[in-house]
């Protein structure tokens, strides 16, 4: 098997992602204090570091979607089920067999069938759930000038935020274990640091 | 090299806006001691602050005039030559609730006032009145029959006196002593007879000495009745009240209750509890039927600066109260209940007794039964919109039950409750036991029906509802009694206000509020916790055991 | 050996995680009273006062009061601080232990919390001095047991009056009972 070497991740790809996901990590880290779940910040710190993350991670999509319509790379999530079978039979049983990757990433579709699914997952639900929740939750104080106070209560809002934010706590531990099947654990990694990918 | 020129673009503003986010943090954290640190504000203007020095900026004094270089014999030739030149203030006077002890909630259509009430402290003004109206603002209120209408009994030394000499004596029908006296009686304390001349001569701005003559001492006694309000407020600390200390702002009562005609606004019987609600903040000098002592009269709705956004959108849901009178009787100890149902326990020998506590405050006596005392007294929180009902004595009442003697009324949805901070006052009192309605004893006086002459419950309280001409079956028990007092003065200073974990956290000040999600408290829905939580927990276990067999697998292999 | 050895470190990093997160709560002890802060402390001090093995009180402090004549608040603190010579003495005669008198008097907190509830507060003597030698172990031994002796309260006796000031604090011996240690 011969090793080569791809430039998949352009370097704005990469500072978004590793922006994105401390800033998601630190969401969960002061969401579930303000939920009340634990203490670590203080309940006052932790709700206006999660305020705070909430606008740069808006900040941070704007451009991101700007690069994405931009560039043409919001191609990569249009979904496939072309593969997404033998996926999920690598996932359970090639990979522990050494089995072949059924997906070979180009620059061209850099995310494997399984991935598509996934980040569109967490782009169309995930993502919208936790902004939606999230904006009402941010502007309680506005709710009787928006005329909403009727239909809207904040117990639903908290509850669709927590469940969005659960969601996107079982999608990072998945995540971060998944980066760890190519070529060799890490290389998911030091492509997403580097750029380049190394595939079979 | 468009594209590149591009992305690095949109990388530095990416990394601006979290640099700019994580500046506005670092600010929004360090403010509260930058706000601590900065000196008082000297919000009000000078001329309703209480004077500081005996100079005055008054254009009259008073002891120049002729008319009050006299010997006064009895304190209404005072007051008569108060009005020789004030010839409107009596009129004035007599209208207010300080004269008439009146007042109609056109709300609740409830007769109230101290005249018509039955509080849980001293319980009832009827058949006491020689007692009672030692607060009274005028002289010779006996019983039912005296005359609203003369105008010489209206007492105008009590509020505007500034020697400190003149004070009315429980038992004198509302006038000073006349003669130097003993009181309390037995006591070996001798309330010297006030110069009724030096006292007309030193009238002017009401001051907080006078307010607490009376308003100090409610219930009875020095910081018995309403917890925020005591004899520590005469010259209080910044600690205990950052608007009236004298280093300070030094305001007096007058600079929130500012008065207009001998009317005080701010009465606890309408309090006004949201003024965002409808009313809008009163402004100082405008001619309106809004109140000005309310915090939001100066302050405003939105009072906190910009870095604290985050309050200001408390102040539709919560008093300012609540988060900045974090305790009460902080200056001393509070009544905090009172047993009746305990009173007449004699020595040996038949005589009264009287037992003290840890901290030396009155816990029994005869005459009234147990007391317990509180300092700092972590007030309770309820929805309040500044309605009030009242058990009133002909109300039929519940003896089953704890009995309110006022309901704050309120709720979370009604658009115009706030969260406010109460203090409960409980106790037992004496009942009618076959019709279920509060009973008037009649506690004081030398005749031999009086509580305090004889421990006779039977005969004090067939005399007192007697005296307020009202049925009684002859038979009483006691009644497990409760009464609000709404929280509002001895604000402490910003930096003492409470903090967000203190109500955003389980077993929080607002554990007991209901019908509102507040994130923290443990508010959350259970079940999706649960769910959340063994979700995570089976895709840890999940990749874990999946890393585990790869490792596995590939050693093998 | 490389299991061994990372097995012995990862019990090693356990037993420290678990001592720190305990370390509060071996060296000192919080308990709940029945009373508010006043009876509470008074209760202590008649306590003090009747348990016998040379215990005088020393002094009730009121830390709170500083801090509102700095113009803030605080919610109501009281140290009761108690002494006897039985004890101080063969620590204050022994040179190599002499510091500790740093540990003197022997001080109990009675102290209001947010919950509105008062509670009493002390120092774990008997584990503390463990860590000075078999003389300081004994005499701190004893502390404790009497220590333990002051927080057992008897509700049904009439609460006794607080007895505020430092009796004896300021003149020593001159002072009476030598309350002062």
């Amino acid at each position: 098997m011969t090793v080569e070497k791809i430039y998949v991740f352009k370097r704005f790809e990469r500072l978004w992602h590793w922006s994105q996901a401390t800033l998601i990590i630190f969401m969960l880290i002061t969401g579930f204090e303000v939920h009340g779940s634990y203490h670590l910040f203080g309940f006052g710190k932790a709700t206006s570091l999660h305020t705070i993350s909430a606008w740069s991670l808006i900040g941070l999509w704007i451009f991101a979607i700007f690069w994405h319509i931009t560039t043409g790379e919001w191609k990569q999530y249009i979904p496939t089920t072309d593969k997404v079978v033998a996926m999920m039979k690598f996932y359970s049983v090639g990979i522990f067999t050494n089995a072949p990757h059924p997906f070979r990433a180009t620059v061209l579709k850099k995310h494997n069938p399984l991935q598509r699914l996934a980040y569109l997952g967490v782009l169309l639900f995930i993502g919208p759930l936790l902004w939606f929740s999230g904006w009402f939750y941010l502007f309680f104080a506005d709710w009787n000038s928006w005329g909403v106070s009727k239909y809207v209560s904040l117990e639903w809002v908290a509850f669709f935020h927590t469940a969005g934010a659960f969601m996107m706590l079982l999608f990072v531990i998945a995540h971060v274990y998944l980066t760890t099947t190519g070529h060799t654990p890490t290389s998911h990694i030091k492509a997403m640091i580097t750029g380049w990918e190394e595939v079979e | 090299m468009l594209s590149k020129l591009k992305i690095a673009l949109s990388t530095l503003v990416a990394g601006a806006t979290v640099a700019a986010a994580l500046t506005a943090y670092a600010t929004t954290a360090s403010a509260p001691a930058a706000a601590n640190a900065a000196p008082p504000q000297a919000a009000m203007p000078a001329a309703t602050a209480e004077p500081a020095k005996k100079e005055s900026s008054s254009t009259a004094d008073h002891s120049k005039f002729k008319a009050l270089q006299v010997k006064f014999k009895t304190a209404p030739e005072v007051t008569k030559a108060c009005l020789t030149c004030h010839t409107e203030a009596a009129k004035q006077i007599q209208k207010t609730k300080h004269w008439t002890w009146e007042f109609l909630n056109t709300e609740t259509n409830q007769k109230l006032g101290k005249k018509h009430i039955i509080n849980n402290f001293c319980t009832a003004v009827e058949s006491n009145q020689k007692f009672c109206t030692a607060c009274h603002v005028g002289y010779g209120w006996e019983d039912s029959k005296y005359d609203f209408s003369k105008q010489e009994n209206v007492d105008c030394v009590v509020c505007h006196e500034s020697t400190g000499t003149y004070r009315k004596v429980p038992g004198l029908s509302g006038h000073p002593t006349y003669k130097d006296m003993e009181y309390p009686p037995h006591s070996g304390k001798i309330v010297k007879a006030p110069d009724l001349a030096k006292v007309a001569q030193s009238v002017g701005k009401t001051s907080r000495a006078n307010c607490g003559a009376c308003h100090f001492n409610g219930g009875g006694g020095d910081a018995v009745k309403h917890g925020d309000l005591d004899s520590t407020l005469k010259d209080p600390p910044k600690f205990l009240d950052v608007h009236m200390e004298k280093k300070g702002l030094n305001f007096s009562c007058g600079a929130c209750h500012m008065t207009s005609a001998h009317q005080v606004p701010g009465s606890r019987y309408t309090p006004t509890v949201d003024v965002n609600q409808g009313v809008p903040p009163h402004m100082r000098g405008k001619v309106d039927g809004s109140n000005p002592a309310s915090c939001q009269s100066c302050h405003g709705s939105k009072p906190h600066p910009a870095k604290m956004a985050k309050l200001n959108e408390h102040t539709d849901k919560i008093a300012c109260q609540t988060c900045h009178i974090p305790e009460f009787a902080r200056g001393q100890a509070t009544k905090m209940s009172w047993d009746w149902s305990t009173a007449g326990q004699l020595s040996p020998e038949g005589k009264p007794i009287t037992k003290k506590d840890s901290g030396g405050h009155n816990a029994y006596d005869s005459k009234k039964g147990d007391f317990t005392w509180e300092d700092h007294v972590i007030p309770e929180y309820i929805w309040f919109n500044g309605k009030v009902n009242y058990t009133l004595r002909e109300t039929k009442l519940d003896p089953t039950h704890v009995v309110k003697i006022n309901s704050f009324e309120g709720s979370p949805t009604d658009g115009k409750s706030l969260i406010w901070p109460v203090k409960v006052f409980r106790g037992q009192q004496p009942y009618d036991s076959v019709s279920n309605t509060l009973l008037v004893p009649h506690t004081f006086g030398a005749d031999g029906d009086s509580y305090w002459s004889n421990f006779n419950w039977d005969k004090s309280l067939a005399a007192g509802m007697k005296a307020a001409n009202a049925p009684y079956s002859g038979q009483y028990g006691f009644v497990k009694t409760e009464m609000s007092w709404p929280i509002t003065h001895m604000v402490a200073p910003k930096a003492d206000a409470l903090t967000c974990a203190q109500c955003h956290s389980k077993d929080g000040r607002l554990k007991n509020v209901q019908g509102i999600y507040m994130p923290g408290r443990g508010d959350q829905n259970k079940w999706l916790d649960y769910a959340g939580w063994t979700f995570a927990l089976l895709t840890l276990i999940g990749v874990i055991v999946h890393g585990a067999g790869r490792i596995y697998t590939h050693r093998k292999g | 050996m490389l299991k061994i050895i990372s097995g012995f470190v990862a019990a090693l990093v356990l037993a420290g995680v678990l001592a720190y997160s305990f370390m509060s709560s071996l060296m000192f002890w919080e308990i709940p009273s029945p009373f508010g802060v006043e009876e509470t402390a008074a209760r202590i001090q008649q306590n003090i006062q009747n348990v016998g093995n040379g215990w005088t009180l020393s002094g009730l402090r009121n830390p709170a009061k500083a801090v509102e004549a700095d113009g803030s608040n605080t919610l109501p603190v009281m140290m009761v601080e108690a002494c006897s010579t039985k004890y101080s003495g063969p620590i204050l005669k022994d040179d190599k232990v002499r510091y500790l008198s740093i540990l003197m008097p022997c001080k109990i907190s009675i102290y209001k919390k947010n919950d509105g509830k008062t509670y009493i507060g002390g120092m774990n003597a008997g584990l503390m001095g463990k860590f000075f030698g078999p003389m300081v172990g004994e005499v701190m031994g004893h502390v404790a047991e009497d220590q333990a002796k002051f927080v057992i309260f008897d509700a049904s006796k009439p609460a006794p009056a607080l007895i505020r000031g430092t009796p004896g604090a300021a003149g020593g011996a001159a002072a009476g009972g030598g309350g002062g240690c």
